[in-house]
């Protein structure tokens, strides 16, 4: 009996290391993705804030 | 029909300027037969049982090694995304792919079983393993032809489409290893295991023709 | 982090407490409440995550299996994220079976692996999206050839599922015959429930997770079309 406790414990062990292992390298992963999308959104909107505050080419600033 | 007809002469036509590409699968497959000879000394007879094995995974090897190298030269050239341009229909485009590919396999796997019953002493060449073969064979080319065709680029087709073939193909392997062990005599076995064959290649054969047409359209 | 609104949106109100809570029913119930079983022991303990996981594992590939479909059909890559999503989440959940089960074999069989029909079929399956995950990683996320090449590969691969089956089952047996799908269950009442239980929590984890993973993948998909937008942006 006790012998088979060490095989249901290693049992329970892979399940979650393996469930814990696999939300870190998502969570990590989702982490990236997020700054960078947001990153590029921001860098979007100022090219475009960029663009409305540039007068028109021929416009009363020149 | 004439369609085919012209595709699948075009392919042969290709087969034959590429023979190089198939007669390199053809001497891996001799190649590869002797090396299991020298590693298990076949012509012995407690080793009988392993020729079914023997034979087909040099089948196997030889058959996803040509699909991925006999491909290459086409996609490298840009013909094969000329024909799905070409009013041709994709399904046509398959099957002059599939059979030009069929009718070099079974060439080289004949001249294996040649090889074999000289080597080993073991009349390979009945009509019932014949028969066995030609299942076999129309059940793995149909699939590697399909991955093959479809792979992205040819980096990873080289080194992708043995692992992606292959597990497919276990179904196959089993069956047709166990069904050349029954016509040789070596296993005694009750299952259908040719019966599995002819489904597993009819199964195979409507898939990829299915599929294909969906997966190159653009 | 407009973007982390997103990716935890209203759905995850409902679905982690849910499966929590399920994943901690199953823990008491797999450890504490069912009985021992008189002939296995307590290694046996082990069934109440190793055939849930197996379940799982063809819910998984299902999904896998519709989502390579509407790729081809629809040809819209949001159903990509969703089969690849499912694909990773149905491969952990097929080595969480085989290892499960082979930890299990060792005291039971004597031995870690036998060539068992079953076993030997959920390995081939495990290779098989094993494969599909590794041809989807060397391709760009956002290749759509590739994700049409993915999903035939997927197709085959699920139509392919009773080939494997029958020809591994005349091939090899040994594998414990289903004994809760039988008219009179052989399980006693207690392991029943439990096992219910723990099937219940391992499909709202195997949910849970399949769509956190799909959302992450269009996020990266997301990603590559804003990349491209400020590219476009900054040279004009």
């Amino acid at each position: 009996m006790d012998g088979q406790l060490g095989y249901l414990f290693a049992g329970f062990a892979v399940f979650w290391a393996g469930l814990f292992v696999y939300l870190l390298l998502l969570q990590t992963r989702i982490r990236s993705l997020t700054r960078e999308v947001d990153r590029l959104e921001e860098r979007l909107a100022d090219a475009e804030a960029d663009a409305a505050e540039t007068p028109p080419r021929g416009g009363p600033s020149r | 029909m004439n369609a085919t007809f012209a595709v699948v002469a075009k392919d042969l036509r290709l087969a034959w300027r590429d023979r190089a590409g198939w007669l390199t699968a053809g001497a891996f497959a001799t190649i590869s037969i002797l090396i299991y000879s020298f590693a298990f000394d076949l012509a012995t007879n407690d080793v009988r049982p392993l020729l079914p094995g023997v034979l087909w995974t040099t089948f196997l090897f030889a058959g996803v090694f040509a699909a991925g190298a006999g491909f290459q030269r086409e996609a490298e050239e840009g013909t094969f995304d000329a024909m799905l341009l070409s009013p041709v229909s994709p399904t046509v485009i398959f099957l002059g792919k599939l059979i030009s590919s069929l009718i070099a396999l079974i060439a080289i796997e004949f001249a294996l079983l040649i090889a074999a019953t000289i080597l080993f002493d073991e009349p390979l060449l009945t009509p019932e393993l014949v028969a066995i073969v030609m299942l076999g064979t129309a059940g793995y080319a149909s699939l590697t032809t399909l991955l093959g065709t479809l792979g992205s680029g040819p980096r990873t087709r080289a080194v992708l489409l043995p692992v992606m073939a292959l597990p497919l193909l276990v179904p196959m392997l089993i069956a047709a290893v166990r069904a050349t062990g029954g016509s040789l005599g070596i296993f005694g076995g009750d299952a259908p295991w040719t019966l599995l064959l002819a489904v597993f290649a009819l199964w195979s054969t409507l898939t990829a023709i299915i599929l294909f047409p969906l997966a190159v359209e653009r | 982090m407009r973007t982390a609104n997103r990716v935890y949106g209203l759905r995850w109100v409902l679905l982690p407490p849910l499966t929590g809570m399920g994943i901690l029913a199953m823990l008491v119930g797999a450890v504490v409440a069912a009985p021992t079983e008189l002939v296995e022991g307590d290694v046996q303990r082990l069934m109440y995550i190793h055939v849930p996981s197996a379940q799982a594992m063809y819910l998984a590939f299902g999904i896998v299996f519709v989502a390579s479909i509407m790729v081809l059909w629809k040809r819209d890559m949001r159903w990509d994220a969703v089969a690849r999503g499912a694909a990773s989440v149905g491969v952990l959940f097929t080595a969480f079976a085989l290892v499960t089960g082979s930890l299990w074999g060792k005291p039971i069989w004597g031995v870690y692996w036998q060539w068992d029909a079953r076993l030997t079929s959920t390995l081939v399956l495990f290779l098989v999206y094993a494969a599909y995950l590794l041809a989807r990683a060397v391709s760009d996320p956002g290749d759509e050839q590739a994700a049409r090449y993915s999903a035939v590969y997927a197709i085959v691969g699920f139509l392919d599922v009773p080939f494997i089956v029958m020809s591994v089952r005349w091939w090899r047996t040994l594998h414990p015959q289903p004994i809760v799908s039988r008219l009179d269950p052989q399980l006693p009442g207690s392991m029943l429930a439990v096992l219910g239980i723990s099937t219940l929590a391992i499909f709202l984890l195997a949910l849970w997770l399949i769509l956190l993973r799909t959302d992450t993948e269009r996020l990266g998909q997301r990603l590559l079309g804003l990349r491209a937008a400020v590219d476009r942006r900054e040279e004009a």
